[in-house]
């Protein structure tokens, strides 16, 4: 079984990286939100990444030969919580008294680089099942 | 590794022995190649690996696979090292000689076989 | 492919390597025993490693699937030669049936 469990390792990868991607789209949607249901601008959020063991549904917990096959998930999301970017904006619905508006402090040029990161890395796990089941593919020809 | 499976190597042996040797070592590096795509973006992740020339010169087989710490691999700001180039580059080369012992393992069985029934007639 | 694989039945033909009169310069029966015997005990031997190679892999031990596709090629080809050798015996056998008759 020991190859499929690679399969559940890529695809916990997978899930990561969707997750990650999610939360940067999230971001570079709202760079100009000022105003959320919760109060306030809208806060940057982060997806941190933790090793974890995958999923392994046919097989025993313990693969001997190369011990739990590690895979990944998103631990923790990171709510940005610096101080919000205050702007002159006296005109604005959201102004405050003394006519500043707290805008979200984000990024959006980093987020793009990330999103990128998040696509490639998400690929990249996509490659990795497709070449096991090759190899899964090429065991069972040996039968013929 | 079901224990005593390597008991019994008749037929096919001794290149069959090897060539399964071999698949097991693929096997087992194509594993941590896909812990560490997955865990590319992972904090303080390091890339993992076997030492493949060495465990494959240790033919006793059965016996448990060591990963160990790649080395030479530059860690960035989060304590990461892992190269989706090296990565994306392994993946394929280990599905590739996994292919070709395949092939050759298959080559193998059709040529005993047909030794085996070449003695039929007569 | 035969899974389980049950092993030869040729007790007959093994009493019969001992009981068949060969002219002396032509005895090979010590060694013919011995050849039948040793295919029998390659088909049983590996027809239990490839059982307990598959059963390793279906129940998620950690066994390889190509190591268990390969211990039911070695089986196969264990019981592929053990056939032969089999009717080689028989056709042996046979043979020295006619000409005493």
């Amino acid at each position: 079984m020991s190859l499929f469990s690679l399969l559940s390792v890529s695809e916990s990868g997978m899930s990561a990286q969707r997750a990650r991607a999610e939360l940067l789209v999230e971001n570079l949607a709202n760079a100009e939100t000022t105003r959320t249901p919760e109060g306030g601008p809208y806060r940057r959020k982060d997806a941190v990444f933790e090793t974890a063991p995958a999923d392994t549904p046919f097989s025993s917990v313990f693969e001997t030969q190369l011990g739990q096959p590690q895979g990944v998930r998103v631990s923790q999301v990171v709510v940005d919580a610096s101080d919000p970017e205050r702007r002159y904006m006296p005109g604005h619905p959201d102004a405050d008294k003394d006519g500043y508006v707290a805008f979200p402090r984000t990024n959006p040029a980093e987020d793009m680089v990330d999103l990128m990161g998040a696509s490639r890395g998400f690929e990249a796990n996509v490659s990795a099942i497709s070449a096991v089941k090759d190899m899964i593919q090429r065991s069972i020809d040996l039968l013929r | 590794m079901a224990t005593g499976l390597h008991e019994h190597r008749f037929m096919l042996d001794p290149l069959a022995s090897k060539l399964e040797h071999y698949m097991d070592l693929l096997s087992a590096r194509q594993k941590l190649v896909a812990s560490n795509i997955a865990n590319a973006d992972t904090p303080g992740y390091k890339t993992q690996d076997i030492d493949f020339q060495a465990e494959f010169l240790n033919a006793t087989d059965g016996a448990p696979v060591n990963p160990v710490e790649a080395r030479g691999l530059a860690v960035r700001n989060d304590g990461n090292n892992v190269s989706i180039d090296r990565e994306a580059r392994l993946l394929s080369e280990n599905a590739l000689r996994f292919s070709i012992a395949t092939n050759l393992m298959r080559d193998q069985i059709r040529s005993v076989k047909m030794a085996i029934e070449e003695g039929k007639s007569g | 492919m035969a899974l389980p694989i049950s092993p030869i039945q040729i007790p007959a033909t093994a009493d019969i390597s001992s009981s068949i009169a060969l002219p002396a310069s032509t005895q090979p029966s010590g060694d013919f025993r011995g050849v039948l015997a040793g295919a029998i005990q390659n088909v049983e031997q590996t027809g239990n490693a490839a059982t307990k190679a598959v059963e390793g892999f279906l129940s998620g031990n950690g066994q390889e699937l190509h190591s268990a596709i390969l211990a039911v090629q070695r089986a196969d080809l264990a019981f592929e030669l053990g056939l032969q050798v089999r009717n080689k015996v028989v056709s042996a056998y046979q043979e020295i049936m006619r000409l005493q008759m």
